[in-house]
Formats: C-alpha cells, sequence, structure tokens
C-alpha cells in the first residue's frame, strides 16, 4: 500500500549533471564558433570589401553575417558553418548593392551625392599592415590584387561569386552550391566561365 | 604546359595575392572584427535576453494596434443613448406631428376634453 503511494523522486546529482553538461556544450559551441569566426572573419572581410568597396560597409555586413551565423545556425553541426557563413554574407552583400541602388535612383539627381571614387580612400597609413613581409612584396601584391579585384568586378555577380567561393575560399563543388542556393551544375557552369575570363584578362598581367 | 596546368596555375596565384591582402590587413580592422565576433558570441551566450528581446518589437506592435483601436472606438462607445425620464410622451408627440395626421378634431372638442380632464381617473377609465 505504502510503495503504491510513494511518489518516484528524482535523484539530485543526475539534474546537476545535466545542467553542467549544457553548461558545457553551450561553452564548447560558443568555443568553437569562436575558432571559426576568427578563422573567417578576415577573409570574410576582404570579400565584402571587394564587392561593395567600402570599408565600413563591408565590417558592418561581416558583423551582421556573424550574428545571423549565431543567432540562427549556431546549434547546427560545425562542419555546416563555412557555406551557411558564406551564403548569410553574400546575402548580406545583395541587400546592400539593391539598397545602393534604390537609393542612387532616388538621391542620384541631387549635387554632391555621388561620392568620388578618392573621397573613399581612407588614410593610407591606416591600412599598412603591422605583420607585413616586405615593402615591395606588398606593393606587388597590392597591384596583383587590385588587377584581379577590377576582373572580378566585370564579372556578372554568380560566376564572381563561384570564382571567389571555391578558388579563394577553397570551398569544395557542395559547398559552394549549398553557400550560393544553387545546384552543384551550375556552380560548376559558373566557375568555369569565370575562370575563362579571368584567365583571358589576367593571363599576360599576372 | 597544358591547360589543366596553366589553369591550375593561375588558380594558385588568384590564392596566394588574395591570402596575402587579408594577412595584410590593418590592426585596426582586425580589432573591428574582433569586437564584432565578440558581439556576435555574446548573442549565442544569453539566449534567454535574445529570446526577451525578439518578442518586443510584436508586443510593442500588438499594444500600438490596440491602443489605436480603442481611440477609434472610443467616441461611439462613450455616448451610449440617452432616455430621459418621461421621454416616453414627447416620442408620442413627435410622432403625432410626424404622422401629419389632422389635429382639427382636437380643436373642435376641447370643451369634451377639458370636462374629461376634470372627471375623477374612475370614470375616465370607464369603470364609473
Amino acid at each position: 500500500m505504502a510503495s503504491s503511494d510513494t511518489v518516484p523522486v528524482q535523484p539530485a546529482r543526475p539534474e546537476v549533471a545535466v545542467t553542467v553538461d549544457r553548461e558545457e556544450v553551450c561553452l564548447d559551441e560558443s568555443e568553437t564558433l569562436d575558432r571559426f569566426l576568427a578563422g573567417v572573419e578576415r577573409r570574410a572581410f576582404r570579400i565584402a570589401e571587394m564587392a561593395v568597396r567600402d570599408r565600413d560597409d563591408a565590417l558592418d555586413i561581416v558583423q551582421v553575417a556573424m550574428l545571423r551565423l549565431a543567432r540562427n545556425y549556431a546549434a547546427r553541426p560545425s562542419e555546416e558553418w563555412k557555406p551557411l557563413f558564406y551564403r548569410i554574407l553574400y546575402n548580406g552583400i545583395r541587400d546592400w548593392q539593391r539598397r545602393r541602388t534604390v537609393r542612387s535612383k532616388i538621391f542620384g539627381f541631387l549635387p554632391g551625392s555621388r561620392r568620388d571614387d578618392d573621397e573613399e580612400q581612407d588614410d593610407p597609413l591606416e591600412r599598412v599592415s603591422d605583420g607585413a613581409p616586405d615593402a615591395v612584396r606588398q606593393l606587388m601584391t597590392g597591384e596583383a590584387m587590385k588587377h584581379l579585384e577590377r576582373a572580378l568586378d566585370l564579372l556578372p555577380a554568380r560566376q564572381r561569386e563561384a570564382f571567389t567561393l571555391r578558388c579563394l575560399e577553397g570551398m569544395d563543388i557542395a559547398e559552394t552550391a549549398t553557400a550560393m542556393g544553387c545546384t552543384a551544375g551550375s556552380v560548376k557552369t559558373h566557375y568555369f566561365r569565370a575562370l575563362q575570363t579571368l584567365r583571358a584578362q589576367l593571363g599576360e598581367v599576372w | 604546359m597544358n591547360t589543366d596546368e596553366r589553369t591550375e596555375g593561375f588558380e594558385k596565384r588568384a590564392r596566394e595575392v588574395f591570402n596575402e591582402s587579408v594577412a595584410a590587413l590593418d590592426a585596426r580592422t582586425r580589432s573591428r572584427l574582433n569586437h564584432a565576433r565578440q558581439a556576435a558570441l555574446d548573442e549565442l551566450r544569453t539566449p534567454q535576453r535574445r529570446t526577451w528581446r525578439g518578442w518586443a518589437p510584436a508586443g510593442a506592435f500588438a499594444v500600438a494596434i490596440l491602443a489605436a483601436v480603442l481611440l477609434l472606438r472610443a467616441p461611439d462607445d462613450a455616448t451610449p443613448p440617452q432616455v430621459a425620464e418621461g421621454s416616453a410622451a414627447d416620442v408620442g408627440v413627435v410622432e403625432i406631428v410626424a404622422s401629419g395626421e389632422d389635429l382639427d378634431l382636437a380643436s373642435e372638442d376641447l370643451e369634451f376634453y377639458d370636462w374629461l380632464a376634470r372627471q375623477p381617473d374612475a370614470v375616465r377609465n370607464g369603470n364609473g
């Protein structure tokens, strides 16, 4: 009789263990995400900067991409983070470009609404790297990068994305397809065309 | 050197140039990226605050809609139909006037109505 009325009592120790486990999982997740973001943030920034040609806007786009990844996809397996992150990043870049197009249509006729490219350049001293190998090498790399950026600018957006993710970021076709939101076949086509055009333009310069 | 080798060489060169441009990022930009990363990680570490903040705009919107509905409906609800005492007689008079009934009958028998008014209630009700 007495045994049928007794309420089963949850042992205290397992609950504590579960709580600790959750905290550990959260810490692990946070540390893993920290390492992942630290590994991609500079590359993502350069990609965004090449696309929008503005350092502050590029930083904003990268920050938003980091926040969205942490908010919405941190619980996903860490192997999925890279394509997801770059998908968010490119969505941010496309949003920025759409906003710029609308802004230029609305305010384009106003005097002073168009910024000169020279005005967008910050103080060059601010851009000197701390760990640059040497000045000549940096100069040559800088020139080569300028050529690459100009050539990338001339590509259609999807070809540019495919080349950036496949070649510069070293992602495989499946990851690139996830990041671009298209099929593997489309990635191959975009990448092949991008490669042909870039080689034709930069082959002699490089 | 065949096409594949040339393509591989081009890809390798592009990667090198890009990697070096990434390595050459200035300290200020790296610092700002670091701050952005910490902000994103803070978001991950405090999920309960995020949940509350996530619902805040929806709550504010709902309150605003409710306030707007109440304000729009308030004048109608605040003036219920006023029925004063003795208004039934007034309504009767209005109905008679509005119906366009011939009032000459009343003027012809004024003496009768005067007599009727002076009679006790029992007579007037036909009980007397």
